[in-house]
């Protein structure tokens, strides 16, 4: 009998799956397909074509796909590589706690190219990829001006605190904090510019409101004192410097693909005003795809008329440990944190670390999401490209994963509790 | 005042137009925009960005673009780089009687932003651009079984006569037709499937048509004889290369990115049947933007043996390769290479293999937008082409010189010898 076996069949989002197709004619040449529908019924899909083995097997974690979505040994290739029927559109969790993204995997005991109403698969299975472990809570919040949702993981805690932050595509943005909080951390997803009652667009970046946010969470009964960590994106990883620069409550920060300067808007903490740096309009780039590629829109942020935009990285009291993308289209991110990791010695601190992933986009996420390579972005008539190759994209979002919470846990205070 | 003017504003489309702009301050940073709608109603655009001189000019001829849709001194930028508005269009002139117009906009930088508005532009104008000089004949073609468009340069004559096929999308193409006619040749435009009573699938090739064609050609008084010539692309180019071998009034063909084999449907001539080599499906792959590549379906097959390929040794024309280094639906290169093995083994030098770096499978007469991607009729998902968008241009410039020099010298009779 032919099966299509995936185990777990029900697992959080960035766990691995083991799949297995039994029951086949030996050496044959199947393929294997893998479909989503989003919360906006937006359709990803994914193939792969693969060859029996003399037993009629096929084992993702030793066999060779041979043609579709991805080529060699990858057995979460599937997951990685699914892609948008309507070409452009990024998969995001929105409804993080109530249910998962399901993926069925459909398998054909011959080589199917296109989609085909009349061929049917002939074994099916269903995988649900949940972001919320058991036992995870999920509060809104809405004190004073912080806007977000706090997860916690089960238990008395108390727990160490982060505040994560995403980037330019506003609102809330939840699927990382509470997989963070699936492993034991107490994460307020905190959310910027348009979302709830807070401004529409961003103008400036109001330093005093993310402070308002990392003292609301080191007030928490549940969050371990006496300092809290950030994990920041993009515009989110700017902000996330700033704050390791300037906010004292800040001990341990994450920065995936930011400037560690200040672009575009101002930045302002008290008295302080940091100018931004803007863009030079001319430099902007279209791609074949029609995707603007923005990494070349910033003159070099280190030239001599930009010194005040530029983040003074050595005034930051914590860690921090830079994540880039070598092929991030939309930024120079390894530029950027070359040269905070170069002002970090040059003033003889060593609390700096970079990873730096060839081949790796600007969407670094937790792992097997799917490298997103150009999407729409709020606002934009074009769609903005990220970049990244699909197989060194997946492998880079497996690594740093682990690493992200292997440096919390390292700089952190941990909880005296057993998690 | 700033100004933009363009000489020639009317114009063959293979041929370059000088595009300057005066009236500038000194340094002032400009958009140079082009676009035009094609015969559907579909909008192609692509813009550029200059530094205008100290004297506030600016000169496509000298000056480098900074951005936009290309970067570099490149004076036909603007068109080689147009895009679609409507992804995986592709631009292909039906009505080559009519001209493009093609409008030049000189406006301030700015970013499309959505609700924003956008002041007029500084200075306009606009561009004709034709697929036939004037004074060409275009003849349809109804006889006995062939179905075509002839097209003569104007003048007695006689002129060498070229048979011009095209690829996979089917119909009549004549805009490649129109323009060789307009540079001296009797071009003959032919149509072998899903165009008026062609069959509307390709189910094989019957050399007989083609011969007919051939003779047709011949017979006409404007074509000089004793031979013709093809310029193939494509699936056109397997069947070029297939009269090249079995009808000896092929004395030059050229082949652009075409297979040295029977691809997928059988050709036929007489009592010989050449069956299709078989082709791997599995090998083909998806890339990032989920756009299929077919290179890889004959690795197996044809690219290890060439048992499986034409007998191109057996014809007596000479051959001018064009081949697209970076071509994505077909190995062009490893075809063309081995199809001049071939040729080298049985001492013939009756070749010329002309290969680009970075340019695509869809290698078109010069200035033509580079289409990477686009759909074709009864294949999802939809396919890609290759090409670099700067690299492909160079590559069309060049190519098209070569090929019209190729055609002349051995269709032309050879005037030293008749001293």
């Amino acid at each position: 009998m032919i099966q299509v076996i995936a185990s777990p069949s029900n697992a959080l989002a960035d766990e691995p799956v083991s799949i297995r197709a039994t029951g086949l004619p030996p050496s044959q040449t199947v393929t294997i397909k893998a479909t989503l529908k989003d919360e906006k019924e937006n359709v990803f899909q994914s193939k792969a074509f693969y060859k029996a083995n003399e037993a009629g097997e096929v084992d993702l974690e030793r066999a060779s796909a041979l043609g579709g979505d991805y080529v060699g040994v990858h057995p979460m290739g599937l997951f990685w590589s699914l892609k948008p029927r309507k070409v452009f559109q990024r998969l995001l969790k929105r409804d993080v706690m109530n249910s998962p993204f399901v993926i069925t995997l459909d398998l054909y005991d011959s080589v199917c190219l296109q989609d085909s109403v009349t061929i049917k698969p002939k074994a099916s299975q269903i995988v649900q990829r949940w972001f919320a472990g058991p036992g995870v809570q999920r509060k809104q919040i809405r004190e004073g001006r912080v806007r977000g949702a706090l997860f916690l993981p089960p238990g008395e805690g108390p727990f160490p605190g982060i505040i994560d932050l995403f980037g330019i595509i506003g609102g809330l943005v939840e699927f990382r904090a509470s997989l963070l909080a699936s492993h034991g951390f107490a994460v307020l997803a905190l959310a910027y510019f348009a979302y709830d009652d807070l401004p529409d667009k961003l103008l400036e970046i109001d330093l005093e409101y993310f402070e308002e946010a990392a003292n609301f969470l080191l007030a928490h009964p549940k969050i371990q004192q006496p300092g809290i960590g950030v994990i920041s994106t993009s515009k989110g990883a700017e902000i996330g410097l700033a704050m390791a620069c300037y906010l004292k409550q800040v001990v341990a920060t994450v920065c995936i693909n930011g400037s560690s300067a200040i672009l575009d808007f101002p930045l302002r903490y008290r008295d302080l005003v940091v100018t931004a740096i803007p863009r030079a309009q001319e430099r902007i780039q279209v791609h074949a795809s029609g995707a603007v590629r923005f990494r070349s829109f910033i003159d070099d942020p280190w030239n001599k008329l930009n010194p005040h935009s530029i983040l003074p990285v050595e005034k930051a009291q914590g860690w921090i440990l830079f994540i880039v993308g070598e092929n991030d289209e939309s930024l120079d991110s390894k530029a950027c944190a070359q040269r905070a990791m170069d002002q970090l010695h040059s003033h003889g601190r060593s609390s700096g670390r970079m990873l730096a992933y060839p081949g790796a986009g600007h969407l670094i996420e937790p792992p097997y999401a799917p490298c997103c390579f150009a999407s729409w972005n709020s606002g934009l008539p074009n769609p903005v490209l990220w970049g990244g190759d699909p197989m060194a994209h997946a492998a880079a979002q497996e690594h740093s994963w682990r690493e992200i919470q292997k440096f919390f846990r390292q700089h952190l205070p941990q909880s005296r509790s057993k998690l | 005042m700033a100004k933009v003017t363009a000489t020639p504003v009317s114009t063959l489309v293979d041929e370059p137009v000088h595009i300057r702009v005066t009236g500038l301050k000194p340094f002032q940073v400009v958009c140079l925009q082009a676009s035009l709608r094609d015969e559907k109603g579909n909008l192609f655009a692509s813009k550029a960005y200059y530094r205008a001189s100290e004297v506030g000019e600016v000169d496509l001829e000298q000056d480098p673009s900074l951005g936009g849709d290309y970067m570099g001194v490149h004076p036909m930028g603007l068109f080689w780089s147009l895009k679609p508005e409507k992804l995986l269009s592709r631009l292909a002139k039906k009505d080559v009687t009519i001209p493009y117009e093609v409008h030049i906009e000189l406006r301030e930088p700015h970013f499309p932003i959505k609700g924003v508005v956008v002041s007029p532009p500084m200075d306009s104008l606009t561009l004709e651009r034709w697929y036939v000089a004037p004074d060409v004949t275009r003849i349809q073609v109804k006889e006995g079984r062939l179905r075509g468009a002839l097209f003569l340069p104007p003048g007695e004559g006689p002129f060498p006569g070229v048979v011009d096929l095209f690829g996979s999308t089917g119909g009549l193409v004549e805009f490649r037709a129109s323009l060789l006619a307009s540079h001296g040749f009797a071009a003959f435009a032919l149509a072998y499937w899903a165009y008026d009573d062609l069959p509307s699938h390709l189910e094989k090739i019957d050399l007989e048509y083609f011969e007919e064609g051939v003779k047709f050609l011949l017979r006409h008084p404007k074509v000089l004889g004793p031979g013709v010539g093809v310029v193939s692309v494509c699936k056109g180019a397997e069947v070029g290369l297939s009269m090249a071998i079995n009808l000896k009034q092929i004395k030059a063909t050229v082949l652009i990115n075409g297979p040295n084999f029977v691809t997928s449907d059988p050709h036929v001539y007489h009592d010989q049947v050449d069956q299709p080599v078989p082709c791997n499906i599995e090998f083909v792959t998806t890339n990032a933007l989920g756009l299929a590549e077919f290179y890889r379906a004959f690795e197996e097959t044809a690219n290890k043996d060439s048992k499986y390929c034409f007998p191109i040794e057996k014809a007596q024309g000479h051959f001018l390769f064009v081949v697209g280094e970076d071509d994505k639906n077909l190995n062009s290169k490893v075809h063309a290479h081995q199809a001049t093995a071939q040729l080298i083994q049985s001492g013939k030098k009756n070749w010329t293999l002309l290969s680009y770096p970075g340019a695509g499978h869809l290698i078109e007469p010069p200035y033509a937008p580079l289409c990477s991607a686009s759909r074709i009729p009864y294949v999802i998902p939809s396919i890609s082409w290759g090409g670099d968008v700067i690299l492909h241009a160079a590559a069309q410039e060049h190519s098209w010189k070569e090929i019209q020099k190729f055609l002349k010298k051995h269709l032309l009779p050879d005037m030293s010898s008749q001293l």
